[in-house]
């Protein structure tokens, strides 16, 4: 190798002037990092009119629902070379609408799952369900395939207001699914909620927080309404509260769920203790998931090469089951460098209310956490985020303007 | 000799000179009609953009006339703007004769009448043209009339043409041979050769268009720049076709350009004399006025690390740019820059832009201001160029501001709307004459607030029918205060401009209302305050804004998160830090703005 001076090297590291290649992996990684899976079931009864997911209409009929399963295990099966050895954390089964699918399909899902991988004795599975789809002997079946989390996407328990959403069911539906999920033996459940809807009052909201509260789910994920581009609501858009209300929203929900025992750790998700989503903090900690299904995203790291790769698939889920099994249906395939590793390991990493140790900036990246000391102390500095040898977090100003303490991140070139 | 004929199109922006030029080519043969790109006469990207010329050019065509002669005909470009109309006389100086270009539909505009009258000053030549007579809108019975009662032109010959459809150019170019005198010039004498405009070519070093008045220029000639007394080893001339082509020699009445290994523009001055070392002549030819620039504003880097690398481009945009005028600057506020001086707005712009895309500079650029004459309680006269630099008041006997003439032609539907709107830039009305359909309006009007947003506001009050021109008249005495922008308590050097007492208020309210406008809601409130002396008279606040944090993360997808981040990112390109607090470019340009939309 070149012999450099350490400033300049130290540099050129710095702006991943040396790109990671197999034969000087500048990534050292001393152990493979946890490894989860995500399973994208792009189906859905009805596009809501603020979401901007990779959702499309259809599905019910069980001949696709079980084409679409062996496209997935097709799709996994071309992956496996990738993953070898590793053994999984946790699956997340989102969407689209995952509960539109029939017990059979899941099963299909599940068994194809177990026969190719190795789980974790005791892995988290969640599955997401929307109140509208919600049967007993579902759920129960469901259980017992071995889903051991349920994601109920309530959004509000105001009918007026779920009309507005376009959702396809009632504040009753909602209940009533709720208490079907924990009869059914979900102990680990959480409520989606929105606030800062069309015509909501503070009122309103915490009314719909209490309503969730109420049942005591273990997992709270509390959602703003943000416009999207690319909706419905984005082309007409409704007339939102004030700023200032939103913010009233935001502060006395957090209150009640504090004084009810749901503890913060993400930007949008509360907890009981020891209750938190093991997936989504698997993504904040920036390991490792394989993503299947259309349009589903994955990270892989490789340690042996000392690189970190970023997958897409194919958007439609036609054009996905089409090319399931071939490498055709990765979309994008990108290698990440220094700075995009660093930034991406803050975009995640910041958004926890707790911050993370600083060893696993090394741990995650490969990197030591020296590369960005520049822009941690300007960021500390600002009162953005505090750092010592034990935790790196945000402060409450980095949580609230978290965007704005991302940007310290960011390489100066990449702003045009 | 008797065969060239050198002459300049007068036109105003949009009346078809450089479709008209391109047509020229093409009937001459002069590039293959894969080669013409359109518009060959406007080389600069942003010239062709924005569809006007800034800096003169010159083409040289072939044409074989019905005579059977072959003519060689030196067109050298015009600018058409306001700003540039210093360029319009280094040209005309070149020339016999000029065409004017009318707009049959449109009708006579100031701008041409202010070039056809240096025109006639400078005793061309000048052919009226009527172009565009293919729209249904043509009027030509009127604008002819237009053309007499306004220019004072016989406009009986008048030919019409279409530039876009060639009908016409033809005749057009036979009347041309026929009118427009040759040059005139003793070809014994010795050189005497007239430089009309110089460049800076990275590969070539200083290139110069010239008028060869007497005596004949060639390679291997030793010449001599008269004011400079330097000698130069001439390398090459030739003429643009509109491609560089070598010749021989230049004769006398050419039109073309000269190569002699001069590495620094000021080595050949615009409007300098030429001539030859061994034989040389006695006396220089009159050359032109120097250039002063009217408008100031200061340049600052976003990032202070660029500091050098602006100063780098604008040193380079001096060589081909002798009216730009830079002296390093430093504001409280905004770090180290450069104050420049230009032509008018319309240059400010072209060089900002030109700086930001071909330098690749991220620049702040202050609010616009013309400078100040002003007498000290010491007796002292000083110019102040910068406003935060005028003294304290009380050491201030007198403030004199610059005062120019406008020139305003425009249909009489707009006539009020238009005095209104003069009135209201402080003008005094000096003129008011019926001339065919359109009124010619004389103002006097301090350039201050001409340069501010006149142009948009004349236009808008007309419909886009009035046109405008100006000259500078002399510093006139007025009653002339500091306005000073405070953000969060802070005045910000960068922000303050020199208003009129009477205008004073209102413009304080209404800037502190556009700044809110423009300033983007961030983490820290911000107060935006006016003040004159210490008092204020205006406030906005634009609020915190509660939270910048994006909710949802979508099944690990985090290119989406990103870009989203780059585009906050880059939104914040232009802005400048201050403290805790932000401040866009726009902000600083807020004046620029105050009162468009009343």
């Amino acid at each position: 190798m070149q012999r450099l001076l350490f400033g300049e090297f130290t540099r050129n590291y710095r702006e991943g002037l040396y790109s990671p290649t197999p034969m000087t992996p500048l990534l050292t990684f001393h152990d493979n990092l946890p490894l989860s899976l995500y399973i994208h079931l792009p189906w859905c009864v009805r596009k809501c009119p603020y979401c901007d997911f990779n959702s499309h209409e259809g599905g019910q009929d069980e001949t696709r629902q079980f084409e679409y399963i062996d496209a997935l295990i097709r799709d996994l099966e071309q992956e496996l070379p990738r993953i070898w050895g590793r053994r999984i954390n946790t699956i997340f089964i989102g969407g689209g609408t995952p509960s539109l699918f029939s017990v059979k399909a899941m099963e299909q899902l599940m068994a194809g799952l177990r026969a190719r991988l190795n789980f974790y004795p005791d892995i988290e599975i969640t599955l997401e369900a929307n109140p509208g789809t919600a049967e007993s002997d579902k759920f129960k079946a469901f259980r017992a395939l071995g889903i051991n989390r349920l994601s109920i996407g309530v959004q509000s328990f105001n009918d007026a207001r779920l009309q507005q959403l376009g959702r396809i069911h009632t504040a009753s539906e909602a209940h009533a699914a709720i208490d079907l999920a924990q009869a059914a033996g979900f102990e680990s459940l959480n409520t989606d909620l929105m606030y800062g809807l069309p015509e909501q009052s503070v009122a309103d909201s915490l009314r719909d927080l209490e309503a969730a509260i109420a049942h005591e789910p273990s997992h709270l994920s509390r959602y703003q309404l943000t416009i999207e581009p690319n909706t419905v609501f984005y082309a007409r858009p409704p007339k939102l509260p004030d700023d200032d209300v939103i913010n009233k929203m935001q502060e006395a929900g957090d209150e009640l769920m504090a004084r009810q025992g749901y503890q913060q750790y993400e930007i949008s998700a509360y907890a009981r203790p020891d209750q938190q989503c093991l997936h989504n903090l698997n993504y904040w900690q920036f390991g490792d998931y394989l993503g299947l299904g259309a349009g589903a995203h994955g990270k892989l790291t490789d340690v042996s090469a000392g690189t970190v790769t970023r997958f897409a698939r194919h958007r439609l889920p036609e054009r996905y089951m089409q090319l399931a099994g071939t490498t055709d249906v990765i979309t994008e395939k990108r290698q990440l460098y220094r700075i995009d590793l660093s930034l991406e390991f803050m975009m995640n990493a910041l958004r926890l209310t707790q911050g993370v140790s600083p060893d696993l900036f090394r741990q995650r990246t490969g990197m030591p956490l020296s590369v960005i000391e520049a822009e941690l102390k300007h960021a500390e500095n600002k009162g953005m985020l505090t750092w010592d040898l034990a935790t790196l977090k945000p402060t409450e100003t980095g949580q609230r303007y978290l965007n704005d303490l991302l940007q310290n991140f960011m390489p100066e070139s990449e702003a045009g | 000799m008797e065969q060239i004929r050198n002459f300049s199109i007068i036109a105003h922006i949009d009346h078809g000179k450089s479709t008209l030029a391109d047509r020229f080519i093409q009937l001459c043969g002069a590039l293959t009609d894969r080669e013409m790109s359109e518009q060959v006469l406007d080389s600069m990207d942003l010239e062709r953009e924005r569809g006007i010329t800034i800096k003169a050019q010159s083409v040289t065509l072939p044409y074989k006339a019905r005579d059977g002669k072959t003519y060689k005909l030196n067109i050298i470009d015009t600018p058409g703007h306001v700003d540039f109309s210093y360029e319009v006389s280094r040209s005309l100086a070149a020339c016999e004769g000029a065409l004017l270009i009318v707009d049959a539909a449109q009708g006579v505009e100031a701008q041409s009448v202010a070039n056809c009258l240096t025109a006639i000053n400078l005793n061309l030549e000048v052919l009226p043209v009527l172009n565009k007579i293919d729209l249904p809108s043509a009027e030509p019975e009127r604008v002819l009339q237009e053309i007499e009662e306004i220019i004072g032109l016989p406009a009986d010959n008048t030919i019409q043409i279409s530039a876009k459809t060639g009908q016409g150019v033809e005749d057009l170019l036979e009347q041309i041979v026929a009118t427009i005198p040759p040059p005139r010039g003793n070809k014994d004498a010795p050189l005497k050769a007239l430089i009309i405009d110089s460049w800076f070519d990275n590969y070539l070093g200083v290139v110069s268009l010239v008028k060869v008045v007497d005596g004949s220029l060639e390679p291997g000639k030793k010449m001599r720049v008269m004011s400079t007394g330097r000698d130069w080893l001439v390398d090459e001339v030739g003429v643009f076709t509109p491609k560089r082509k070598k010749c021989e020699q230049l004769g006398t009445g050419d039109v073309g350009y000269v190569i002699a290994g001069i590495k620094n523009i000021n080595g050949a001055p615009v409007g300098d004399t030429l001539t030859l070392s061994e034989r040389s002549a006695e006396k220089p030819l009159s050359g032109f006025q120097s250039v002063q620039p009217r408008v100031f504003s200061g340049l600052y880097p976003v990032d202070s690390s660029d500091y050098e690398a602006f100063r780098e481009a604008l040193s380079k945009l001096k060589l081909n740019d002798s009216a730009l005028h830079y002296e390093p600057e430093t504001s409280q506020a905004l770090g180290f820059g450069f104050r420049c001086g230009f032509l008018g707005m319309l240059h400010m712009e072209i060089i900002q832009e030109r700086l930001e895309r071909e330098y690749d500079l991220n620049l702040i650029t202050t609010a616009p201001t013309v400078v100040y004459e002003v007498k000290t309680t010491a007796g002292e006269v000083i110019n102040v160029d910068n406003p935060s630099k005028l003294p304290p008041m009380d050491k201030i006997n007198e403030i004199r501001e610059p005062i120019i003439y406008a020139d305003i032609l425009l249909p009489a539907d707009y006539l009020g709307n238009v005095i209104a709107l003069c009135i209201e830039k402080r003008g005094i009305q000096k003129k008011l004459q019926y001339l065919g359909n359109q009124i010619s309006l004389g103002f006097e009007m301090p350039l201050n607030e001409v340069v501010l947003d006149f142009f948009d506001r004349l236009k808008s009050a007309s419909r886009g029918y009035a046109s405008f021109d100006y000259h500078f008249i002399g510093f006139k005495a007025s009653n002339l205060v500091k306005l000073d922008i405070l953000i969060n308590g802070e005045c910000v050097d960068a922000l303050s401009c020199i208003v009129h007492r009477s205008l004073a208020d209102v413009r304080g309210r209404e800037l502190v209302e556009k700044m809110k406008e423009f300033i983007p809601r961030q983490m820290y409130e911000v107060a935006v305050q006016a003040a004159i002396g210490s008092k204020i008279v205006a406030r906005q606040t634009v609020k915190a804004l509660r939270k910048n944090v994006t909710a949802k993360c979508y099944g690990g997808d985090i290119t989406r998160k990103r870009k989203l981040l780059e585009k906050q990112k880059a939104g914040k390109k232009r802005m400048k830090q201050f403290g805790s607090i932000e401040l866009p470019q726009e902000a600083f340009m807020a004046i620029l703005h105050v009162g468009k939309d009343s």
